[in-house]
């Protein structure tokens, strides 16, 4: 059996270097094109959220994607106006949060409207089958609203 | 049953307590509020340079998983709990089980097992939070090539320990806030004279100090907001104790940190040393001969700089520069001279194909000072991987 030599290796190396480079690049450029061409998954489309909404979600946005997914508080499932003020004054208690008072309660305010959204939506799905409601969906918070007391 | 299995079976039976609490918990309004998440990442880690079918002891390639499931109970307006349990490379362990006390913003006692307030990366060490699949290689905790001769970063992260912090934030004007942590925790350990801190006895069961002398440290750091949407973090951190049982060989681990986010690009960039001391009284287990009355110690360097830009909502790439630098003896048998560099440079990307769901892909060029058993100074490694979220 022949001995692998030094420039064997360094042939192996500069064979296989390129290919790896050229696969992660290959597959960025699929992933860009296939995020370019449909709706966001991971966070909502702000154009899709009430007027008086969006600038709040915004916030929240940009505040909590600091340190984590915004999957997480998404998909968190509180419904409860307290529990999400516990939480978030949680959040914005840890380090470099970079979360004020003012930020809390814009973030609480988008919160409010989302989990409304998503009793709605449960609600619409467990109705039995039959003409539509006729009730009209809740009205999105004013954007100059009394913010929930931070704890 | 072997003293291990039964640790693991017991770990199994607190984790299906911990979920059927989860699920078993009222979902609305009451005293307690608890909140459930989780997280998993499955990664393969491809070496194409690696000489065999795989690279050996040197790293974890392969496939691995990563799995934790945590629970935050807000008990009342001041009192919470957290905890979380992970299941990695070494089993099932105990990242968190703390309980905060917290009497302002200002003053928040927490107590219990948690990674002491170090650096900016340890905050986002959850696979989900982080856009690679690997750490940074200072906090590099198996992920890397040639990990055993580098035994690791230079705090693999996270760090888990028991003991005391108190910490807290506050506000200096609009646009500026400090924070702070303060601590003492049982700190790493390792052998009697030993030539280096064992990581995995400092993480893994039993959590109990090997010696009676806690290590303490602090960090601060300094969050200012630059627009509406440009952010700045600088902060330092810092930490002492000793390692051994007789708690006559010492560590220091020193850092600094700047965190950078301008619309959808976000820079950051750490530096860490650990000065750390080891045992002399056999010069024998040692590569280099140990100069009379003096260098029985090292120092272990690692810097990043990262770069993290959103193209989509969905899709992020990253590039990011990684140092680790070691001056100093070594075992005999090691493949490390006195002083010893090892260089990564890595670009990934990061896609959210489900909310929750990221697929992470990531190809990394290794360099190394000393070409090692193999007679190789560069390697390169690919990572795919998927981190989900809940």
């Amino acid at each position: 059996m022949k001995p692998i030599t030094r420039t064997t290796r360094r042939r192996r190396f500069e064979a296989w270097a390129p290919r790896g480079i050229a696969a992660a690049a290959l597959a960025a450029t699929a992933l860009s094109l296939a995020g370019a061409c449909r709706p966001s998954v991971e966070a909502l489309d702000p154009q899709s959220l009430p007027e008086g909404v969006r600038a709040d979600y915004k916030l929240f946005e940009r505040r909590c994607s600091k340190c984590h997914s915004l999957a997480r508080p998404l998909t968190a499932g509180i419904t409860d106006q307290v529990q999400w003020e516990r939480y978030v004054s949680r959040m914005r208690a840890q380090p470099a949060s970079g979360i004020s008072l003012e930020d809390q309660a814009a973030i609480l305010r988008f919160l409010r409207y989302y989990s409304d959204e998503e009793l709605r939506k449960k609600a619409a799905r467990n109705a039995p089958a039959g003409p539509p409601s006729s009730a009209p969906p809740p009205p999105p918070p004013a954007t100059g609203s009394q913010p929930t007391k931070g704890t | 049953m072997k003293p291990r299995l039964r640790l693991e079976v017991a770990f199994l039976a607190f984790l299906a307590f911990v979920v059927a609490l989860a699920l078993a918990g009222p979902r609305q309004a009451s005293a307690l509020e608890r909140n459930f998440a989780g997280s998993a990442q499955f990664d393969y880690h491809f070496v194409p340079s690696a000489k065999g079918a795989r690279s050996g002891p040197k790293a974890f390639d392969g496939l691995t998983a990563e799995l934790s499931a945590k629970l935050a109970v807000d008990v009342t307006e001041h009192l919470s709990a957290n905890m979380k349990l992970c299941f990695g490379c070494h089993g099932f362990e105990t990242d968190m089980m703390y309980f905060d006390y917290r009497v302002s913003d200002a003053l928040n006692v927490r107590i219990g097992r948690f990674s002491p307030s170090f650096g900016a990366f340890n905050l986002r060490h959850d696979p989900a939070n982080h856009r690679l699949s690997d750490k940074p290689l200072a906090y590099d905790m198996g992920r890397m090539l040639r990990m055993r001769q580098w035994n690791l970063g230079v705090l693999p992260s996270p760090f888990p320990d028991t003991g005391l912090e108190i910490n807290g934030m506050k506000a200096l004007g609009e646009h500026v806030s400090v924070d702070y942590a303060l601590y003492a925790v049982s700190g790493l350990k390792g052998a009697s004279d030993g030539t280096d801190i064992s990581f995995r006895d400092s993480r893994t069961p039993f959590y109990v100090d090997n010696n009676a002398r806690p290590t303490g440290g602090g960090r601060v750091s300094l969050t200012a907001r630059l627009g509406e949407t440009t952010d700045l973090t600088v902060g330092g951190s810092g930490m002492f104790g000793s390692w051994d049982p007789e708690s006559k060989l010492t560590y220091g681990i020193f850092g600094g940190d700047v965190t950078l986010r301008l619309e959808k690009t976000t820079v950051r960039a750490e530096y860490l040393v650990r000065r750390q001391q080891f045992g002399v009284a056999d010069p024998g287990r040692l590569k280099f001969a140990v100069p009379v009355g003096g260098a029985d110690y090292f120092l272990k360097h690692g810097a990043y700089l990262e770069i993290e830009r959103a193209l989509t909502q969905d899709l992020d790439l990253i590039a990011r520069a990684d140092l680790l630098h070691r001056a100093g003896n070594v075992e005999k048998g090691s493949e490390l001279s006195e002083r010893a560099t090892m260089s990564r440079y890595t670009l990934g990307a990061a896609y959210a194909f489900e909310r929750g769901l990221r697929l992470k892909v990531s190809t990394e060029l290794y360099h190394y000072t000393d070409a090692g058993a193999d007679a190789r100074h560069v390697d390169v490694s690919t990572h795919l991987g998927v981190a989900g979220t809940f």
